[in-house]
């Protein structure tokens, strides 16, 4: 039986982006993130006796942090490709310009979900709980999922447009810190903030992914989760959209 | 299997890169495109295999359009580009990699890898990353990793660039094994021995236009008779004794100088040996150097990209 065009991309981005050093970005980044940050804010908050549990605060954030990981993976495998050749030795074969952005896209979605799925297990080692109710698990999936759509046409769509290796890597650590401190992975969008960050982080798409994540993740979700999911998947869309246009319009080719 | 005409091409509009292109490539031959830097060779290939689409004109590819079923022209061709195009991993995983790509079975794929890497010389080099290599080592791959499926057409866009003349010659050999098994090649150099030995028709190309196109035996006749004459004299007036010689072969010859040397592109060359051999003898000249031998294609692209000669139109 002929495997499809897709499935084959798809393996191809695996094989060749599973490297030690994705792996490390991928999964051992945010695994430092869990425990380092995790047992050093917690000594914080259970000095000021608060007893929080700042590790089962932090799980759902570091998870959700996974589809941007994964969506910066995603626009790198675009950029090298362009880079190195591969883009348009691949479109000189039996591959749609589709196809391979479809690709892409799968591929990153499949990291994010496996690399939130590793957190989740390092967190239970670590808490010795998780989620009890399938609908939790459905819950947290379909956000990453969306989450990983909307970073990954993100990058594709910053990666469609530079061309430059320094220009690109500037934009892409720039974007990962904006989007991850000015979100609620690793703090709660408080009263107590600046009205410009507040602001930062009620309109950046990883709040919505972070809440929603966290909301099945602790069985507290809202209907503040749902309309911040309708908006993500509207916004989602967009950058699809842009990302696509983006990407048919470029040159294939680095020079 | 290639069908053009009058395919233009531009990338900025301002200037065009083809500039009415009109040609067939026939089933089983290898077709040459000649031509210097930016002539447009590479844009050609780039619009038969699909990258890009010409401005205007007719193009077919396997009797396709390529603007309609690029993908089904694509899964029936094979291409090697110009430039370097790996994965991040082995030569091995390279091209098995590749193999999985074009969906080519486990059992099969392990035979063809294996069959590869020993023609191709790269058994040493299987384990090493393929961007560690050098420029000839990396050609070699990528020329290799193209056989790893079946093709009907292949593009090989300047497949040579690095090699060493043992592996030259090995690529081009196994590029006539299958053309023997029915292979169509579309194949663009510099080189114009290895045209020579692979071709069986050449276009030349230059500023987008084709100046020439026929079998190679044809042009090298087309192109100042059947013979050429190279001569070096090495004492005595050479301008006076170069400008009384091409007097006396009259318009039987055409006669080229620089400094000592002389290129006699003469139908008659026994003629011409006895011309110069009794001017030489009466104005005291001592012949240096004196070689007879056929027309090459150098000549024939020489003199059809303007150094030394009209150019034709295309057939």
């Amino acid at each position: 039986m002929r495997v499809p065009n897709l499935l084959r991309l798809i393996y191809r981005n695996i094989v060749v982006n599973t490297d030690p050093g994705s792996l490390i970005i991928l999964v051992g980044l945010p695994g430092m993130y869990l425990v380092f940050f995790g047992y050093g804010f917690q000594s914080i908050s259970s000095s000021g006796g608060s007893g929080v549990s700042y590790l089962a605060f932090l799980t759902p954030g570091i998870m959700s942090f996974q589809v941007v990981m994964a969506g910066t993976v995603g626009g790198s495998m675009l950029w090298a490709d362009r880079r190195w050749g591969m883009l348009s030795q691949l479109l000189v074969g039996p591959f749609t310009r589709l196809q391979y952005l479809m690709g892409i896209m799968l591929t990153s979605m499949l990291f994010a979900i496996g690399g939130a799925a590793v957190m989740l297990g390092i967190a239970y080692a670590l808490l010795g709980t998780s989620p009890t109710q399938l609908f939790a698990y459905g819950v947290i999936f379909a956000a990453i999922v969306v989450g990983a759509i909307f970073f990954g046409a993100l990058m594709l769509f910053i990666s469609a447009l530079v061309k430059s290796n320094t220009a690109y890597n500037s934009v892409q650590i720039l974007l990962i810190f904006v989007v991850n401190f000015a979100s609620t992975v690793f703090y709660p969008l408080s009263s107590g903030l600046p009205l410009v960050l507040r602001f930062l982080f009620q309109i950046n798409p990883l709040t919505y992914v972070a809440d929603t994540v966290r909301g099945a993740y602790s069985g507290t979700l809202s209907l503040t989760d749902a309309y911040q999911m309708a908006v993500l998947g509207v916004e989602t869309v967009v950058i699809l959209f842009l990302a696509v246009r983006a990407y048919l319009r470029s040159d294939v080719s680095y020079e | 299997m290639v069908y053009a005409e009058n395919l233009r091409h531009s990338y900025d509009r301002r200037r065009l890169a083809l500039d009415g292109v009109s040609f067939t490539v026939r089933r089983g031959e290898v077709f040459g495109l000649l031509g210097r830097n930016g002539a447009g060779k590479s844009t050609l290939i780039k619009a038969m295999t699909t990258l890009i689409q010409p401005t205007s004109g007719t193009l077919r590819v396997l009797g396709m359009d390529p603007a309609r079923e690029g993908q089904k022209i694509r899964s029936r061709i094979g291409v090697v580009q110009q430039g370097e195009s790996f994965d991040f991993t082995t030569v091995q995983r390279n091209l098995d990699l590749y193999g999985i790509l074009w969906g080519i079975p486990k059992v099969e794929r392990t035979r063809r890898r294996e069959e590869l890497m020993t023609r191709f010389g790269l058994d040493e080099i299987r384990k090493r990353r393929a961007f560690d290599l050098s420029g000839g080592q990396k050609r070699r791959v990528q020329v290799a990793r193209e056989f790893m499926h079946d093709m009907e057409v292949l593009f090989l866009d300047e497949p040579t660039v690095g090699l060493d003349v043992i592996m030259r010659r090995t690529l081009l050999d196994s590029v006539r094994d299958e053309v023997r098994r029915g292979l169509t090649v579309v194949f663009t150099t510099h080189n114009l021995e290895e045209a020579d030995y692979l071709c069986d028709r050449v276009a030349v190309i230059d500023e987008g236009k084709i100046l020439v196109l026929d079998s190679l035996e044809n042009l090298k006749q087309l192109y100042g008779g059947k013979k050429t004459i190279d001569l070096t004299v090495g004492n005595g007036d050479a301008a006076r004794f170069y400008s009384t010689l091409t007097e006396r072969l009259g318009t039987r010859a055409t006669v080229t100088t620089k400094g000592g040397s002389a290129v006699i592109l003469t139908e008659d060359p026994k003629e011409a040996l006895s011309k110069i051999a009794e001017l030489s003898q009466a104005m005291g000249i001592q012949l240096e150097w004196l070689n007879v031998r056929k027309n090459t294609l150098e000549d024939v692209f020489l003199r059809s990209v303007g150094h030394g000669g009209e150019s034709i139109a295309s057939a």
